[in-house]
């Protein structure tokens, strides 16, 4: 089992819409390995969603969190943490949670440790007034490999549990969440948004909206949104999504055309207390904040598949179509 | 044969804002006042049930049982009652300004299940006449087969909780308080509730004396390994993404309805339950920990606690050690609420601006659960 070291700053940045606007957030990057004198060169660089955070069962993480501070509200000392959202059997040092343990000031470190157990789709995020620093982008996803992977029978294949039923040849992350500009524009602006009034323009699917979903990874347009949701497979490959919901609404996806098998919720296979199988075929995935779905689909014959939110209200840019929440299969 | 006797009645609550809000609920006792939720029933699957209602509003008040089979009022089953052949009620009502009716029913299935107002249900359920009830299944045994769906079925627990959820919309409240008219749309909580109570006072003990109408708290409590029955209800009409940290959750039961079919067990883990309205679901909660303690220390090591953020709230229920039953320093002039060295885990609706009263966090739909490294043994138990 390895040991992984990783070192995460805590900042604030901004992100691109497709209709041009820029939206301030707040968000982790990864500045594993920078030099102590190097680091303040990624204050203000926060992504979205934060760095993957991808381990093996039984691997042994630690997680530096370091506070950059807020280039943009320098007046804004909010202290931070990492809450890995899920983690069974948690202590609540680890935890993340503020009001029950320790949060890291502007200019400090803390480690976390973790060792995961279960296989599986999670996310982490920051709990500090979780309301605003969850829509501000302090959000990113956690996959915990399972150790089949390293039994030599299975060698170079890939399972999203420790069961040679959930093999795949490819996986796509979806990391949902939405965004309501009037939030982001006041905090920019040192103002107080009433949460209850929540209601967002933009519906995103790792960080981006449509189109920009479908554009790769490394895109000059989208310097701190790197990741792509573009599905790409051959006929007949098995691909695994995993749909992660940080955001504060419930998501209703479907793919036209290609029928869904959720193979696992909430990091834990779909399996009944003796090992039942309670896997479901589904052509709507229906995903509630804070749950994670693990989805397998065989790749049907070659093509392009839209997959969209079922809110048809949600496949849209601040009020415009086509956009939010939709993505694309190609299948080669 | 039980029998329960119910009165419905007005009062105000409280917000931990300082709001103070009109409400209408049930009591169960004629001297008392409106309590938020109404009072926790308890029976036995195979009980004949009988439930008095007396309402002092001056608007009808009905109750209906969502789960339960042949229900009657005055002897007859329940009827969807008119008023100049329009729908006003689901079911036979007590009239207004002292009218009575009486409900009987059976239950027939162990499970957690909602009781209601019928009458004018989208104002008079937010208003706050609901409540909870519990079905212990026959072969039920306190001391020698405490489950929640009988013998044999998986479901036996050390101690249970039942945490009810609602939302509260300030402007439909006021307008009935002024006897004005409220339109059903435009419905926009601005307080989001377990058990009748925003967070913080959700972690305060059932009946404290400052919170006279919202008698029971929402502070689930245990000891390490022992297994926690969690019994949701959704009372309102939003879905709330219910998220306990620590732990997994078995969802054992939705809607009072065992999840296995002859030997085949449905029962399924989830870190959030989606509690939608109407729907209850049972679960049981365990926490074992990872087996820290001062011999076999942390792989980290605790900062020097000054540098820290710690208490930001204004208070902090971490005891400054990591292990269970352990006290360590916290820094000076942080008031922690750590009693014993427990641990604590916030239990929250992840639908985040639900954890807010009116906008401001902390609040609302969130509650602990508090790992004890002892615990009383009639903490967690439902009368």
């Amino acid at each position: 089992m390895a040991i992984i070291r990783k070192r995460y700053g805590a900042t604030d940045g901004w992100i691109n819409m497709p209709d041009g606007s820029k939206h301030y957030i707040f968000g982790f990057n990864d500045i594993t390995g920078i030099p102590e004198s190097g680091i303040f060169e990624f204050r203000g660089k926060a992504s979205l969603p934060a760095p993957l955070l991808e381990v093996y069962e039984g691997d042994e993480v630690y997680i530096t969190l370091t506070n950059l501070g807020f280039p943009t509200r320098p007046d804004l000392d909010d202290t931070h943490t990492i809450h890995w959202h899920g983690f069974p059997n948690q202590i609540p040092l680890w935890d993340g949670v503020p009001e029950v343990s320790i949060s890291v000031p502007v200019g400090r470190d803390f480690d976390y440790y973790y060792k995961p157990l279960g296989p599986g789709t999670y996310m982490y995020h920051c709990h500090f007034e979780p309301v605003e620093h969850i829509q501000m982008g302090m959000v990113g996803p956690v996959i915990v490999r399972p150790g089949i992977e390293k039994d030599p029978d299975y060698q170079g294949r890939r399972f999203a549990y420790n069961n040679t039923i959930t093999e795949f040849d490819r996986e796509v992350i979806l990391f949902l969440t939405e965004l309501d500009l009037r939030p982001h524009d006041m905090v920019a602006n040192a103002q107080e948004f009433d949460w209850t009034e929540y209601s967002p323009q933009y519906w995103l699917i790792n960080g981006r909206s449509y189109p920009d979903t479908i554009k790769p990874g490394e895109d000059e347009g989208l310097p701190f949104q790197p990741l792509s949701s573009v599905v790409k497979a051959y006929q007949g490959e098995k691909v695994l999504l995993r749909i992660v919901n940080l955001g504060f609404q419930d998501h209703s996806l479907q793919i036209l055309g290609i029928p869904l098998k959720v193979i696992g919720q909430d990091a834990r296979e779909m399996r009944g207390y003796n090992s039942e199988d309670l896997s479901q075929w589904r052509n709507t995935v229906y995903i509630a904040p804070g749950q994670t779905m693990d989805v397998i689909f065989t790749a049907p014959a070659a093509g392009k598949y839209i997959l969209y939110n079922r809110s048809h209200d949600k496949n849209t840019v601040n009020g415009t179509s086509f956009g939010g929440m939709v993505t694309e299969i190609d299948i080669l | 044969m039980a029998t329960v006797n119910l009165w419905a009645k007005d009062g105000y609550m409280s917000t931990p804002d300082g709001n103070s809000i009109y409400f209408w609920g049930f009591t169960g006792d004629a001297n008392r006042p409106a309590q938020l939720p109404g009072p926790r029933i308890v029976i036995t699957q195979g009980q004949e049930v009988t439930v008095n209602l007396t309402n002092t509003l001056a608007k009808p008040v009905s109750i209906v049982f969502p789960g339960q089979r042949g229900v009657l009022a005055g002897g007859q089953p329940v009827q969807p009652q008119y008023d100049a052949e329009r729908l006003v009620s689901f079911a036979d009502y007590a009239p207004p300004n002292g009218g009575t009716v009486t409900y009987t029913f059976t239950a027939e299935h162990p499970g957690t299940y909602i009781y209601e107002s019928g009458t004018y249900p989208y104002r008079q359920v937010p208003m706050g006449l609901y409540g909870g009830l519990v079905v212990r299944p026959a072969d039920f045994d306190a001391d020698t087969n405490k489950t929640a769906y009988g013998a044999g079925t998986d479901t036996g627990f050390d101690r249970e909780y039942l945490l009810i959820t609602g939302e509260i919309d300030p402007k439909l409240h006021r307008a009935v308080e002024q006897g004005k008219a409220c339109s059903a749309g435009g419905y926009r909580p601005r307080y989001w509730t377990v058990n009748g109570r925003c967070a913080p006072d959700t972690m305060m003990k059932d009946s404290v004396p400052y919170l006279p109408r919202q008698p029971y708290g929402s502070m689930i409590m245990a000891e390490r390994g022992e297994r926690v029955l969690i019994r949701y209800i959704g009372a309102g009409v939003q879905t709330h993404p219910l998220h306990p940290h620590g732990n997994h959750t078995r969802v054992i039961a939705v809607d009072g309805r065992l999840l296995r079919n002859g030997e085949h067990d449905r029962s399924y883990n989830r870190f959030t339950v989606l509690v939608e309205p109407g729907r209850t679901y049972d679960q049981i909660f365990r926490w074992d920990g990872l087996g820290y303690s001062e011999q076999n220390p942390i792989p980290t090591i605790l900062p020097n606690l000054r540098n820290m953020g710690i208490g930001d709230a204004g208070w902090t229920l971490w005891s400054g050690s990591p292990y269970l039953g352990q006290k360590g320093d916290i820094p000076v002039g942080v008031v922690s609420h750590n009693e014993l060295g427990e641990y604590y885990f916030m239990l929250h609706s992840h639908a985040e601006p639900q954890i807010t009263n009116w906008g401001e966090f902390p609040g609302g739909m969130m509650s602990m659960i508090a790992v004890y490294p002892s615990l009383s043994p009639v903490v967690g138990t439902l009368p």
